[in-house]
């Protein structure tokens, strides 16, 4: 008689509010390490307290994984909270640099593809652009696909940021 | 030291250091009420500070200094660690502005501590200083125990500062914590209503149930519920090597350990249960064997203090978070007295079927059975057994009835050789009215042996046996099952005439090397008033049985190899 165990592999939001004391992170990302546990991303944030900071991680793995990714992250003394978000109750957003290459005839397809992300033209040089998108992590990745036939040369994302609804 | 005595620490074990001058010159004005234990060796004082926690049930506490000192208690804390045994380790460190500097024996001891403590401090103000002991003194015995680590620069253990007491049951004030950067404490795992119920339904159907106890129950300090339950529900007891001495082995319920070098009855009876229910456990590897083939068939109930061990390694049915006293409290004033005639008369078959036996292979030669058989009978139910680790501790926990808890001190989940002499000592301090006894491998005598010098200085009157076959037993016999009896290494010959070493230390020697001498020989050993080494030159052939080789399933342990 077991449970049964949701054992597709996918990626789960973590919210974990944590003492901002030194040390914090390193003891997230050594208990990941040694644990073997995936991490995709994550982004340590300020909260309306000082005293406090509310850290995102992006975790691949099956339900069994996470639940033991929850349960371990519970048990450091400086966590408090640890929850799970489902991104049907939460808003997820990430934050994305890119640098294309760009040529006198390209130069108008970029900016077409940029208007619709609706997103930010931070720099124009003679050989390059650098775009700026805030969005959905699919949203980003469905972005920096339409930049692929072009010459990508460099990408920054963020991470994924997320609060529940 | 304030805050020692605060916590009503006794005594401490450690190794002075540069950069812990300070700490001893305190403990040098505070000798009269805090006992401090110089051992050979920082790695003895955490081992010393650990047995000293096992056998008393206290918080062990040692101290070392900067760099190296830190370094050596880290195997010591470590060992603790996996076996959730309460502990605070104190280190020195170099002065705040020579941190980070890579200076004279300076170590980021919190770094390297980090995966194996619960939690750790380094102090940079005098101010946070008593806080930060009794917040250590707080994790270490909050939930499932373990080591806490404070590392104190020199200067903050010379700066002065007013030391306000305050009564160890005073609840801490979450704000204060806040401003001061400590952890604030956390409610610990209830037990939910619905769980409950469904324990009490799963324990009412049973008519096959299997109860297992782990080193929790000790660590909770349910020995008597635990027996209370296994009377009330009729059930068969098994436990793991950590729950040794958690339930009267003498009883007619007790079936003996689990899993790797478990008994067949047990697993006979894992084979056959209908409900297994499972306390104060982990399910490690060692009890599992191969965790895919573990109780497929039934139900389990699992009732620990850590969440984070349910669903772990295997599949839980009935999850029951929260102090294992409690919730067999619980279990106790609304389970049904049951009785199952016929599974119990199946169990007591199989226990007069497969009794553990060893005969020996060299005529006349010492056998372990025949060695922990007449050391029992020699020693009382409250005397403390320590062991290090391989074959002699398997046959410690397989032939010594063990009836008390605390009784028996042994490093189960990092498997640390070297553990059982400091541990011996540490034991030794915190019961001296009880006999402290290391069984000790040849093997591991030699990576620790230097704290017969600690027992000889001290006198503390304990008994060294070196179960001894020449031979790095354990990993000789999985040499000889699966590497075609390749023996690298493992052969040991070392020329080492115990008793003169013994005697080199000032601890009394002793041989023994036949059948007939066990007797007079342990007996003359144990009525010693100072330290005692006893060669005990055992068949060199003995293997440790049953067997479950790695990947098999627990059920079906090997009898002969």
């Amino acid at each position: 008689m077991t449970q049964h165990h949701d054992t597709a592999e996918r990626d789960y939001i973590l919210s974990v509010l944590a003492q901002n004391n030194s040390g914090v992170l390193l003891r997230i990302a050594g208990l990941f390490s040694r644990r073997g546990y995936n991490i995709k991303s994550i982004v340590a944030a300020q909260t309306k307290d000082e005293a406090h900071s509310q850290i995102l991680i992006v975790v691949r793995g099956d339900d069994r994984i996470v639940k033991q990714v929850d349960k371990q992250l519970s048990k450091l003394v400086e966590i408090e909270n640890v929850s799970v978000l489902d991104d049907r109750e939460a808003v997820v957003r990430e934050h994305l640099l890119m640098k294309v290459a760009r040529t006198d005839q390209n130069s108008e397809q970029l900016i077409s593809i940029a208007s619709v992300f609706r997103a930010n033209i931070l720099n124009v040089t003679a050989d390059n652009i650098i775009l700026e998108l805030t969005g959905t992590p699919r949203t980003l990745d469905s972005f920096v696909e339409c930049y692929r036939p072009y010459h990508i040369l460099k990408i920054l994302r963020t991470g994924t940021m997320a609060m529940e609804l | 030291m304030e805050c020692l005595l605060e916590q009503k620490v006794d005594t401490v074990f450690g190794y002075p250091g540069g950069a812990v001058l300070n700490i001893y010159d305190a403990l040098y004005e505070y000798q009269d009420r805090i006992n401090h234990v110089c051992t050979a060796h920082e790695q003895g004082a955490a081992h010393a500070a650990d047995g000293y926690a096992r056998a008393s049930g206290k918080t062990g506490v040692c101290i070392a200094t900067s760099g190296p000192g830190a370094t050596n208690l880290v195997t010591g804390i470590a060992t603790a660690y996996m076996d959730s045994v309460p502990m605070v380790a104190i280190t020195g460190n170099v002065n705040l502005n020579l941190l980070g500097l890579d200076s004279f024996q300076e170590v980021d001891i919190t770094g390297i501590t980090m995966p194996v403590t619960k939690h750790n401090f380094i102090v940079k103000k005098i101010e946070d200083l008593a806080d930060t002991i009794r917040h250590a003194f707080r994790i270490a015995n909050e939930g499932r125990k373990g080591p806490v680590l404070v590392d104190i620069p020199k200067d903050i253990t010379g700066a002065v500062c007013e030391f306000t007491p305050r009564d160890v049951h005073q609840p801490f004030d979450e704000a204060q914590e806040r401003r001061q950067h400590l952890p604030v404490s956390k409610p610990l795992p209830k037990p939910k209503e619905t769980k409950l119920e469904a324990a009490l339904e799963l324990i009412s159907k049973s008519q096959r149930p299997f109860l297992y106890g782990g080193g929790g129950v000790i660590a909770s300090g349910c020995e008597e519920e635990f027996a209370a339950f296994a009377e009330k529900i009729d059930a068969p007891v098994a436990t793991s090597l950590m729950c040794q001495g958690g339930y009267d082995q003498s009883s007619g319920r007790y079936m003996g350990m689990l899993g790797m070098h478990g008994t067949m009855t047990s697993a006979q009876a894992l084979k056959n249960c209908d409900l297994f229910i499972a306390v104060g456990t982990r399910f490690s590897d060692r009890v599992l064997c191969n965790s895919k083939l573990f109780a497929r068939h039934c139900p389990i109930i699992q009732i620990d203090i850590d969440p984070a061990e349910f669903d772990k390694q295997i599949d839980i049915s009935v999850k029951l978070g929260g102090d294992a006293k409690e919730i067999l409290q619980i279990l106790l004033d609304r389970c049904q007295k049951e009785e199952h005639t016929e599974w119990m008369a199946e169990i007591a078959e199989w226990k007069s079927l497969y009794p553990l036996h060893q005969t020996p292979v060299h005529p006349g030669a010492v056998t372990p059975q025949a060695l922990m058989e007449t050391l029992r009978s020699l020693t009382d139910d409250q005397d403390i057994l320590t062991t290090e680790v391989g074959q002699h501790q398997m046959w410690a926990a397989q032939f010594y009835e063990f009836r008390k808890p605390r009784t028996f001190l042994t490093s189960g989940g990092l498997g640390t050789m070297g553990y059982g002499l400091g541990a011996a000592i540490g034991a030794k301090y915190a019961c001296p009215e009880q006999r402290v006894i290391n069984i000790a491998g040849d093997g591991s005598f030699h990576m620790n042996c230097n704290e017969l010098s600690t027992a000889a200085k001290y006198n503390v009157p304990i008994v060294e046996i070196v179960v001894n076959n020449e031979v790095l037993g354990m990993v000789r016999q999985w040499q000889k099952l699966f590497y075609d009896k390749r023996y690298s290494s493992t052969t040991m010959e070392k020329p080492t005439d115990y008793e003169k070493l013994a005697e080199a230390f000032g601890v009394k020697g002793y041989t023994i090397r036949k059948q007939e001498e066990l007797e007079p020989v342990l007996r003359e050993a144990l009525s010693q008033d100072g330290p005692v080494l006893v060669n005990c030159v055992i068949d060199k052939d003995i293997n440790v049985l049953p067997m479950v080789p790695a990947g098999k399933s627990a059920e079906e342990p090997l009898l002969e190899i």
